[in-house]
């Protein structure tokens, strides 16, 4: 049984790292995986809002955005090191989620909700306006691509990102160590924090929970998280334009979760994957039916509110799932059942 | 005998409604005081001022830490449950959707230290908090009577087993005041007979209680101070006998005239 899981979980790793090299992988599917692992970073990221401390987050996308145009400004004009450009962008990704939350730590819920509203349309124009430093609308052309160097360590190593592969690669690691990250804080004191913050704050406070601190922990963890999956994306597209991160982007990342089951760390995966197929296939389908590219939308909201009338919970609802596998609670579980028997 | 709370001259409004008004009285350290009164009567109010989820309107509210006594009135409730007052709630506020055990180590939180670095790296002191955690949490759902149950969904449990759950939660933040929020409300003679013995059980631990509790044979039987509230007001205050044959209290229970009836 457990021998069985194992040898799956090593066969579907072998498959994503074998996967650039099978022979149905075009360049164009590449494109479309590395997008998808793009996503399910986002998704991810987004997911300890509203999954795990339970604020709707209706702006994700600005910690892309700010992510992204750091990553390409300080690429493209100051020829700065990637090993740099990532921790710059995160850092200031996660300043801007404790800016952003800051105000609401008082006030409920709904109240954080209509913040990260204003805050999206706020990055969008800053984007658009502020020509000076992002070339407003005509956008951020000719990014250079990812370039791992290790000369600051006076080694003469140095490699050009140039075809969908070596992003593929990267995009893969960098949704893993997301991922392991985030499956050691639900299973964690913070972790618990801020499920327990998710399903009843007062009683959470009642527990000692300092509901302010652990809120400004979430927002600038996950602001963060978007703002990694925005630098990665700047100088694999090599273009940024400050329509990509509007309202409808974050809406998108939020039918994932949704999708997937608010709280569940595989389900967001799983949401991305779904979804960004889907985009695709919409994106042919719908122009021969003779529609809009944009009518997408409507079938991610119509989705939306099927998952909320049909299966609230998502595709994978539980909760705390980490910890329900991790070798502390199968031991006690082992243990329990033990004494039962005995 | 020490005191272990003061409650001096607590007022609290809501609007036009006096929830409490100045009203005073003492908690003895190591001993259960009851709390009683009608519906109404500002009870759990009383509670959530303590407990720094309302801020008295007016009065003091003095906790004696160890560094000696302050007044506490207007603290968060996670300041409260830090200094070592932790409480259970009237209408059961557990983390549903969560298992037992994680409800515990929620509880227990205030007394361990690992935060988001801790959790990423796994460090090596992260790793023993978690197992003591886990440790810990089992030894007080073994004093409530929950350890087999420790895996199982909060939800899932019956009635009486939540309102353990919730004394085993409030349990874990090692406090020296709990408060118990009509902990019987729900419960079938056996289990409240159970309840009784836990409750005693907790008082062997130096743990000093005050009991909110409309089962009037209970408070009768395990209080022996007891602090009768109506309308917001303190009427009464005393040993069980005194409280059953006061004029004022009988009349708030049962209706203008009944005490001459
Ligand atoms: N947050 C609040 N806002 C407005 N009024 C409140 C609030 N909390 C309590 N009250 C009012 O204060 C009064 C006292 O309520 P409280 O809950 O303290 O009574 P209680 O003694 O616990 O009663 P019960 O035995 O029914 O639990 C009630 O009239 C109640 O409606
Ligand atoms: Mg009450």
């Amino acid at each position: 049984m457990t021998g069985n899981k194992t040898a799956l979980k090593l066969l579907g790793l072998a498959a994503l790292l074998a996967f650039p090299v099978l022979p149905f992988s075009s360049e164009y599917v590449m494109h479309v995986a590395v997008l998808i692992m793009v996503y399910a970073v986002l998704a991810m990221g987004l997911n300890v809002l509203p999954g795990f401390c339970n604020l709707l987050d209706l702006g994700y996308v600005g910690f892309y955005g700010i992510g992204a145009y750091t990553a390409g400004i300080l690429a493209l004009n100051h020829n700065v090191s990637f090993w740099l450009i990532v921790p710059g962008a995160i850092a200031l990704g996660a300043l801007c989620g404790m800016l952003r939350g800051a105000p609401t730590l008082r006030l409920s819920g709904d109240y954080f909700a209509i913040v990260t509203f204003g805050f999206t349309e706020l990055v969008v124009l800053f984007l658009t306006n502020e020509i000076w430093l992002t070339r407003g609308p005509l956008g951020l052309p000719g990014i250079p691509p990812i370039a791992l160097s290790l000369e600051f360590l006076g080694i003469d190593w140095r490699y050009d990102f140039l075809s969908e592969i070596p992003y593929y690669y990267l995009g893969l690691a960098m949704v893993g160590a997301v991922y392991v990250v985030m499956c050691r804080i639900e299973d964690s004191r913070l972790g618990r924090a801020w499920l327990a913050i998710k399903e009843d704050p007062l009683a959470a406070a009642s527990c000692g929970i300092n509901l302010m601190a652990y809120k400004t922990v979430a927002f600038a963890f996950s602001a963060g998280v978007g703002a990694l999956a925005g630098c990665f994306m700047a100088q694999w597209s090599m273009f940024l334009a400050p329509d990509v991160f509007k309202f409808w982007e974050s809406f998108l990342v939020l039918c994932m979760i949704v999708l997937g089951g608010l709280g569940n760390i595989n389900g967001a995966i799983v949401g991305a994957v779904v979804l960004i197929a889907l985009g695709e296939v919409l994106r042919v389908l719908l122009p021969k039916l003779g529609l809009p590219a944009e009518t997408r939308f409507l079938v991610y909201g119509l989705i939306m509110i099927l998952i909320m009338r049909f299966k609230p919970g998502g595709f994978f609802p539980t909760i705390a799932a980490t910890s329900k596998k991790s070798r502390l609670i199968l031991d006690l579980k082992a243990r329990l059942q033990a004494e039962r028997a005995g | 005998m020490d005191t272990i709370l003061k409650i001096d001259g607590v007022s609290k409004r809501f609007g036009g409604l006096m929830a409490l008004a100045d009203v005073s009285f003492e908690v003895k350290k190591g001993r259960i005081l009851g709390l009683i009164g009608p519906n109404g009567a500002g009870k759990t109010t009383m509670f959530n001022c303590i407990a720094g989820i309302y801020k008295p309107t007016e009065g003091r509210i003095v906790f004696d830490k160890e560094t000696g006594p302050v007044d506490v009135g207007g603290s968060r409730p996670e300041q409260m449950t830090q200094m070592g007052v932790a409480r259970t709630f009237q209408n059961i506020r557990l983390f549903g959707s969560l298992p037992v055990l994680d409800n515990v180590r929620i509880g227990r939180h205030c007394r361990a230290a690992q935060g988001f670095w801790g959790a990423v790296l796994r460090t090596k002191g992260q790793k023993a908090e978690e197992r003591m955690l886990v440790e810990q949490s089992m030894e007080y759902l073994d004093f409530v009577g929950l350890k087999n149950k420790a895996l199982d969904l909060s939800s899932s449990l019956s009635y009486g087993d939540q309102r353990r759950l919730e004394i085993a939660r409030a349990l874990a933040s090692q406090p020296k005041l709990l408060l118990l929020d009509e902990p019987a409300a729900g419960m079938n003679p056996q289990e409240t007979a159970s309840l009784v013995d836990l409750i005693h059980a907790i008082m062997r631990k130096d743990i000093t209680v005050v009991l909110i509790e409309h089962d009037m044979k209970l408070v009768m039987s395990i209080c022996e101070h007891l602090v009768v509230l109506d309308h917001g007001v303190k009427i009464a205050e005393g040993g069980p006998r005194d409280i059953r044959e006061n004029p004022e209290v009988i009349e708030a229970y049962l209706g203008r005239g009944a005490a001459h009836a």
